[in-house]
């Protein structure tokens, strides 16, 4: 009976182990990292007790002056001979003795345990350990997996609207460029691990960027992050790819929106040709939508089939007059697109309204659409 | 066998023992051991990363955050209040022991 309990607990304690979140690795780390501190440690821990004894031994067991003699002693303080009986010739060849013998080991000590501290990765974990924990209390974040030079540009983006984001990659490069551009959350691993997307708060971020030099490791990231998260709703994926081919690609596995960077850059150049006078109309929409123009915001505004905006006209709903917002297109349910709205045009079911306006109007008149109207 | 297993046990043992017959007969040697035996055995397993570590290392450094103090007030001249400290140190010890048994057979079982 006894025997067939200690073979389960057994079995227990051979069975695959749970998967370790990161900073469960790195608080590992860290405290197989104390060990170095060991040897120091019992360095002066040795000279300090030989110390104190001997001179308790001289003193009649005074504790408090031994300890003292012994630190001022191997400290080389020596403010003279307190304890009782270190003035005798005994107590003399024992300071002798521990004077030659304690202060070599005290010093190189205590230099040594400076020096883990200071240079070597104990500090370097401990803050790596706290900045995990403040990662696990982001929501709605923006994790960044690879960091090169558009990763930088939306970093940029980010930090104007204070959205918070998490960055991931394992190149000596990067992690250089990250110090340089202060980013505050990083995580110095491969990020298309499970482990690593998790520790990067993935469950509970809103979105992710696949942006990494290498197409393998793009599709392994989408796929890896995907699988945690199936909810294309819940966690939006962008990446970037060189041809349409690996786009349909990457969308298809699981990304929302994958961007062909040399067609975007050959869509712009060909919009500048178009308006070629000073490319304003070009840049507008872009300025609007990244948030550039501080004073114009532009949102899409989707209206349902139980909206009680399905029927109205536009000059019933009267946006412009209520709230500063003007409807300045419609997105039909086919995809084509409306430019030529008046008061005259009716909303229908599936519709989705292109609303400009001051950011403040816009949230108001949102707020309105969907608390009353929906 | 392992040789640091023996060292760190025989420190604990050591600063278990000091410390009971500390209690039971107050001794200024007595009590300097056992601070010194039990700092010891908290070095020995500072980055200890096996079963049970964490908790053996916390009791360690309970133990020794009671005898310290209780070293000071005994050669201040608080004798009950140095013993009564010591009694709690010999709580953390005898937990330690404990602890140290339970890893011993956990760490042969997976092992065999």
């Amino acid at each position: 009976m006894r025997l067939r309990r200690l073979e389960t607990i057994r079995r227990k304690l051979l069975r695959k182990k749970r998967q370790k979140t990161l900073k469960e690795v790195y608080q590992e780390r860290f405290i197989e990292s104390l060990k170095e501190l060991r040897i120091p440690l019992l360095l002066i821990h040795a000279s300090m007790s030989f110390g104190t004894l001997g001179y308790m031994f001289l003193s009649g067991g005074n504790f408090i002056d031994s300890l003292y003699m012994t630190v001022i002693t191997i400290g080389t303080i020596g403010f003279g001979e307190i304890a009782k009986g270190t003035d005798t010739p005994i107590g003399r060849i024992f300071t002798t003795f521990l004077a030659v013998a304690g202060i070599g080991m005290f010093t190189t000590a205590i230099t040594v345990v400076v020096r883990i501290f200071l240079v070597g990765d104990i500090i370097k974990m401990l803050r790596v350990i706290r900045m995990l924990s403040d990662i696990e209390k982001l929501k709605d974040h923006v994790i960044i997996c690879g960091y090169n030079r558009i990763s930088a540009w939306l970093v940029d983006a980010l930090r104007k609207r204070k959205i918070d984001f998490v960055i991931i990659d394992s190149k000596e490069e990067s992690l250089k460029y990250v110090q340089l551009h202060n980013i505050k959350y990083f995580i110095a691993e491969e990020p298309y691990k499970k482990t690593t997307l998790l520790s990067a708060g993935i469950m509970k971020a809103r979105y992710l960027v696949a942006n990494m030099e290498d197409e393998a490791k793009n599709i392994a990231v989408i796929v890896t992050a995907r699988l945690l998260r199936p909810d294309k709703e819940g966690l939006f994926i962008y990446s970037n790819a060189p041809t349409e081919g690996t786009a349909q690609k990457f969308e298809e596995l699981g990304a929302n929106k994958v961007i062909v960077s040399d067609k975007l850059i050959a869509n712009r150049i060909f919009s500048y040709m178009i308006h070629e006078t000073s490319g304003y109309v070009s840049d507008l929409f872009d300025r609007i939508a990244y948030g550039e123009e501080a004073d114009l915001e532009i949102v899409e505004l989707y209206v349902s089939d139980k909206s009680q905006l399905v029927g109205k006209r536009l000059k019933e709903i009267d946006l412009r007059r209520l709230y500063n917002v003007t409807v300045i297109g419609i997105r039909k349910p086919d995809g084509s697109l409306d430019l030529t709205v008046s008061g005259e045009t009716q909303i229908e079911a599936g519709d989705v309204l292109l609303l400009l306006g001051k950011p403040s109007s816009i949230k108001k008149a949102m707020g309105f659409y969907r608390e009353v109207l929906i | 066998m392992r040789l640091k297993k023996i060292m760190t046990d025989f420190f604990l043992l050591m600063a278990l023992t000091t410390n009971i017959s500390f209690i039971f007969g107050p001794n200024p040697y007595e009590l300097v051991i056992t601070v010194i035996t039990n700092l010891t055995a908290t070095i020995l397993k500072l980055g200890e990363g096996k079963i049970l570590a964490t908790e053996m290392t916390a009791a360690s450094l309970v133990a020794d955050l009671h005898l310290v103090p209780a070293a000071f007030l005994y050669f201040l001249g608080d004798t009950s209040e140095a013993v009564s400290l010591a009694i709690g140190a010999l709580a953390a010890n005898i937990i330690s022991i404990l602890l140290s048994i339970i890893e011993a057979v956990f760490s042969y079982l997976a092992e065999e």
